[in-house]
Parts: C-alpha cells; structure tokens; sequence
C-alpha cells in the first residue's frame, strides 16, 4: 500500500512559539489543525476551537443518577418490599436523599471519565504521528504543530513554506498508511 | 536546547515571607527525567525493598487472620453484646479518615487554584485509593457472614429481599462505594499524561507496551487537554461535596442510633476535621520518607511541609473545640445518661484511651505552632504519627466507651482486645504499605504534566507561577 500523507507536523521550541505559529495558522485559513504539547496550554483554545460536550454530558448523568436512586429507592421500599418501620411513611423521602446525592455523583463522575475517553476517541493506540520518531518529545518536552492534509487550503509546498516561517526546530511530513 | 537553557537559569522570584513552590533551576527535561527515572530506570533503593519486606509480612498477617476469620467466624475479635462493635470500625473509620485528605488536596485545592498541590497531589489520590481499599475491607469482614456481602446492593434475587434504605449502614454502601469509584476514576484520568511519558521514554518492550496500552494513546493534543482538563474540573468539583458527604455518612452510623455517646447533631464535622486532620498526618508520614529517598526535595519543599502543616493545626484545633463542645452539650442536656458517657470515658474502665486521644490530639499537636516542628522533617513526621495513633485511639474511644455501658448496669460488659483484632489492624496497615510501594515503583508518583505548568517559560505569554 502506498502511504498517504497525514499533514505536515512542525516542532517548535517553547509554547510561547507554538502558540504564535497556530494564531497564524488559524488566521491563514486553515482549520485542520491540530498543536500537541506537554501539559495543556490555555491559549490554544479559542485558535483551535471545538465544540466541548463534557458539561452537558455531565449534568445530564448526574440528574440521571438522582432521577435513578429515587426511583430505585421509592419503588423497593414503597412497592416491591414495603416495611412498616415505627409507622413512617413507605415513600420516607429525606432518608433516600443521602443514597441520591451518591448516585448523582457516581453517575455524573462515571460520564466526566468516559465522556473523555469518548470524546477523544480513547484507546486510539495508534495515530500517524506515532511515526514520527521525534514526536514521543511530546510527553516531555516538544511542542508540535500539524497542519493536516484534508485541510483545503493544504497544499505541500505551500503550507512548508508558511510553517518553515516560524523557524520550527524541524519539519515533517507525515505519512499515513 | 534555548527553552532548557533559559528555564534553568530562571529565577524564581517567590512572594516575600513564603519559601518557592519548586525549586529553581528545574526545566521540563530534568523533571520529566527525575521523576520517569523512579519508575523506567534507576534501581528500587533499600529502603524500598525493605519497607516491601514489611508491608509483605503484614499482609501476610492479614491473610491469615482474614481466613481464620471466614473459617471460625467474628467470635475470633472480642466482641460480644454489648460491645459488638470495636476495631473492626474503629479502622474502617480510621483507614476512611485517612483519604480524605487525598480528595483534599486533589480536588477542594485544585478548584482553589493552590499551585502548591501540582506536586503532592498524585500520591495523595493513591493515597486515598488504597486507604479506601483497606476500609472497605472492615465492615465486609465484620459481617459475620462475609461470603453475603453482596446482599447489601440492592438487585433482583429469588429470595425477594431489598435492603432497608432508612438505614444509614445501607447509605454507607453507597457512599464509600461511589467514593471509591470517583477516587479511581480520578486518579486514572490524571494518570493518563504521564502514562504516555512513560510509554515514551521506556526502553525495554514490555514497559511500552504496557504503559502504551495503559497511556490509551494520549499524545497531548490541544482538544484532549481541553477535555482533561473539563474533566478534571468537573470530578474537582463532584469529589468536593462527595468527601465532606462521605464522613457526615460514616458519622450518621453513630449519630443515628440512639445511644448516649454517639447520638449527637456534633459528629458530621467532628468527623469531617478529623478525617482531615489524619488525613494530613498520613500525607506528610509518606511524603518526608519519599522526598528524602528519592531526591524529591526540589519538588516537595519546605512549603509544602509547612502549608500540610498548618492544616493539620487547622483542623486538629477544630477536633479540640469538639472535644470541648461534646462534654458541654452532655452536661446542658441534663440527661443523666450522656453525663455518665463523659464521665465514664475520662474515668471508667478505658479511660487511657481518653487521655491517649487528649494527649495525642490536642497537647502534642500544639507544637506545630513553631515554625521550626512544620519545616524540620523529622519532628514533623514524628508529630504525624502521633496525630495518626491519637485519630485511632479516638476512634475507639468513641466506640468502645459508648457500647460498653448500656443503659441497665446488668448489660455492663468491658472489651478487650484479642490477638486476631491486632492482627487485622496491623494486617490492613501491611496491605496499605504493600499497595502504595507497588504504586511507587510503577507509577510516577508526582504528576508530571501538573509540575511543567508551574515552570517558567511554560505560558506562552511567559508569565511565571510564582
């Protein structure tokens, strides 16, 4: 199989570069991008926006999870298996409060880690800039910018020409299988 | 090679009065290289291996005292009615309290933006994580019959049965159950950045493709931070509530019962301050061997030492006005029998016990007042462990002088323990030690991603933590 070209990756010295090089990117037109970095770096997010579900994501687990302890709670001690404890009322609604709060938690912390893991499309054991030798520097110390190949404004020369602006430390094309 | 230059002859300007977070001079490679190489290369100290040696023989201790139990059944501990409580929940309480202050510092700091935890707060989560391993142990094996342990979830089953929710032993379930999940799960999603460093920089096959498969395929994308962080944020924000619920809980076990001693509006924060305040005393018991072991005084600092140190004064000063407070409510009551539980715990039959916890707890801890017993390591370890026994002796006090005078003198009865009750204790402190060794050696121990943010040249616009 011939490789297909992935995008082309640039590594830079600081943040304070990578950040430059993605604010001018973004402002040249392109879209398909994407900067990799050590640890997160807040500036990038309004240059390489995305939709963030994860909060709604959250909320709706955790009323889930309230809606569910209630119910499961209401339904096992008023319906299923009722008790007549000291004569208090089956559906003793402050004594479920405590189990609701925990399920809340449970349920909306379930969906704040595998909301994650789904919106990142986790595990991905494989991605093309794992090719890249240089590009394990990126969990110490690199930071990289790849413009990617399905961008339309993406064209070889040209985008090389424009990321070699920024006096990356190198430049890579990176194939794709 | 410019960035490392310029990060390690950065100085770090700290605020006039405080010592710096980190010391200077660091930069992303030698850090990543410190803290990687504990794991991927350098050679597991002696210490290590024999503090392993320990924590193995303990839990060996456990294992046996745990199949003598399931084989002979709970008559082993000494209990009996009307003591049928004692070290069992005494170290469920204990090993709970100790986590909390993982949670703290993981969760309650990062939404107040203390920079200072980025360095404590990994091993802190482990922590946690293994404190509630070992909790969750004791109120399964004081069942009496443990193998049925599932009977306490609620699920469909042939018998018909569901469990009481009016009982706060059913919403400890819950309650440690979920505490447990979000501790995990927390601590995982943290874990994953340097999971990939790992996998980066490990050079034999096996430990890429274990880390590798462990790591998921992080590889530090914009949008993935993005989502991190949310997330991180948002489990900040639900363990926050989660471990102040998680204590009131444990205490609504007590405070439920109408049992002089115990039935008191008092205990959810009594609890609360305690959990922390052993909390603290464990983190720094961990923290001043490990720093000193494996080189980590650049990133656990003097300031770290003082500032754990001031919120174990914080909270131990709140224990004490609790233990003010308890007796004053009793004596307002005017309910003979609450008097008589004060009066019993400072003179009765374990009234060591009492003046252990006011020892312990109270007069001791007022050294840390003096700056030199919060940053000089070995007083304050040694301050730590006093704090860590003095939490348990209240733990006990708490149960056993309460249980052991009922209202009718006929049901009076004292406890004492027997060796299979010592074994479990010091068993579960063995199975404690073996995890977080475990932990230690194949697991960074300080987050990785959280120390580089705290570094100069780290934001863009070049602005320094301070």
């Amino acid at each position: 199989m011939t490789p297909r070209l992935y995008g082309l990756a640039a590594e830079f010295d600081d943040a304070a570069q990578l950040v430059a090089a993605a604010r001018a990117a973004r402002a040249e037109g392109y879209s398909k991008m994407e900067a990799y970095s050590p640890y997160p770096i807040s500036d990038l997010d309004e240059i390489i926006p995305g939709i963030n579900f994860l909060p709604m994501v959250v909320f709706c687990a955790g009323a889930a999870g309230t809606l569910t302890a209630w119910f499961m709670q209401y339904w096992i001690a008023a319906i299923h298996y009722p008790l007549n404890v000291g004569g208090r009322p089956l559906n003793s609604w402050p004594s479920f409060v405590v189990i609701m709060f925990e399920l809340t938690v449970l349920f909306a912390a379930g969906a704040a880690f595998f909301g994650t893991l789904f919106f990142a499309g986790f595990p991905a054991l494989y991605h093309p800039l794992f090719r890249v030798d240089r590009f394990r520097r990126v969990s110490q110390d690199g930071f990289f910018l790849c413009i990617e190949a399905r961008d339309d404004r993406f064209d070889l020369t040209g985008t090389a020409h424009f990321l070699r602006g920024f006096e990356p430390i190198t430049l890579w094309e990176v194939d794709d299988e | 090679m410019k960035l490392e230059l310029q990060q390690r002859r950065a100085e770090r300007v700290p605020e006039p009065g405080s010592a710096p977070v980190i010391a200077p001079g660091l930069t992303f490679k030698s850090i990543t290289a410190q803290i990687s190489s504990i794991v991927l290369s350098r050679p597991s100290p002696a210490f290590w291996w024999g503090a392993f040696a320990v924590g193995l023989l303990l839990l060996l201790v456990l294992v046996v005292a745990v199949t003598a139990l399931l084989y002979r059944g709970v008559g082993l501990f000494g209990i009996n009615i009307p003591v049928a409580w004692s070290f069992a929940i005494t170290n469920f309480v204990w090993w709970i309290g100790i986590g909390h202050a993982g949670t703290l510092i993981s969760a309650i700091l990062l939404l107040l933006n203390q920079s200072w935890r980025n360095s404590i707060n990994r091993f802190a989560e482990a922590m946690t994580l293994f404190a509630v391993a070992c909790a969750g142990l004791f109120p399964i094996l004081h069942l009496g019959r443990p193998w049925l342990a599932y009977w306490l979830f609620p699920y469909p089953n042939t018998m018909t049965v569901q469990p009481q929710f009016r009982s706060p032993l059913v919403w400890d379930v819950f309650a440690v159950s979920t505490y447990a999940t979000v501790s995990l799960l927390f601590w995982y999603l943290g874990l994953i950045p340097d999971l990939a460093t790992l996998r980066d920089r490990a050079t034999s096959r096996t430990a890429y493709r274990v880390y590798g498969v462990l790591a998921l395929g992080w590889r530090g994308a914009s949008r993935h931070w993005r989502w991190h962080e949310t997330a991180s944020k948002l489990l900040a924000g639900l363990a926050t509530p989660l471990v102040l619920s998680v204590h009131t809980v444990v205490s609504f076990d007590f405070t439920i019962a109408i049992l002089p001693g115990w039935h008191s509006t008092i205990f959810p924060p009594y609890f609360v301050a305690g959990a922390i305040y052993s909390g603290f005393a464990m983190v720094l018991v961990l923290a001043i061997p490990l720093r000193s072991i494996y080189g980590l005084e650049n990133l656990i600092t003097e300031r770290h030492l003082n500032n754990c140190a001031k919120l174990m004064l914080t909270t131990g000063l709140i224990l004490a006005y609790t233990y003010v407070i308890e007796p004053f409510t009793s004596w307002y009551s005017g309910d003979k029998f609450e008097w008589y539980v004060v009066r019993n715990r400072a003179m009765g039959p374990d009234a060591w016990a009492y003046w252990a916890v006011i020892l312990a707890n109270v007069v001791i801890p007022q050294a840390l007042w003096w700056k030199r017993n919060r940053i000089q390591p070995k007083r304050l370890f040694a301050l730590s462990i006093v704090v860590l026994f003095g939490m348990w002796m209240e733990r006990y006090m708490i149960i056993v002088t309460s249980l052991q005078r009922d209202y009718v003198p006929s049901m009076w009865w004292n406890f004492a323990a027997t060796i299979w009750d010592n074994a479990v204790l010091y068993g579960s402190m063995g199975l404690f030690l073996t995890l977080f060794l475990l932990f230690v050696r194949f697991f960074p121990m300080i987050s990785m991603f959280e120390v580089r943010e705290l570094l100069p040249f780290s934001k863009p616009d070049g602005e320094t933590v301070k």
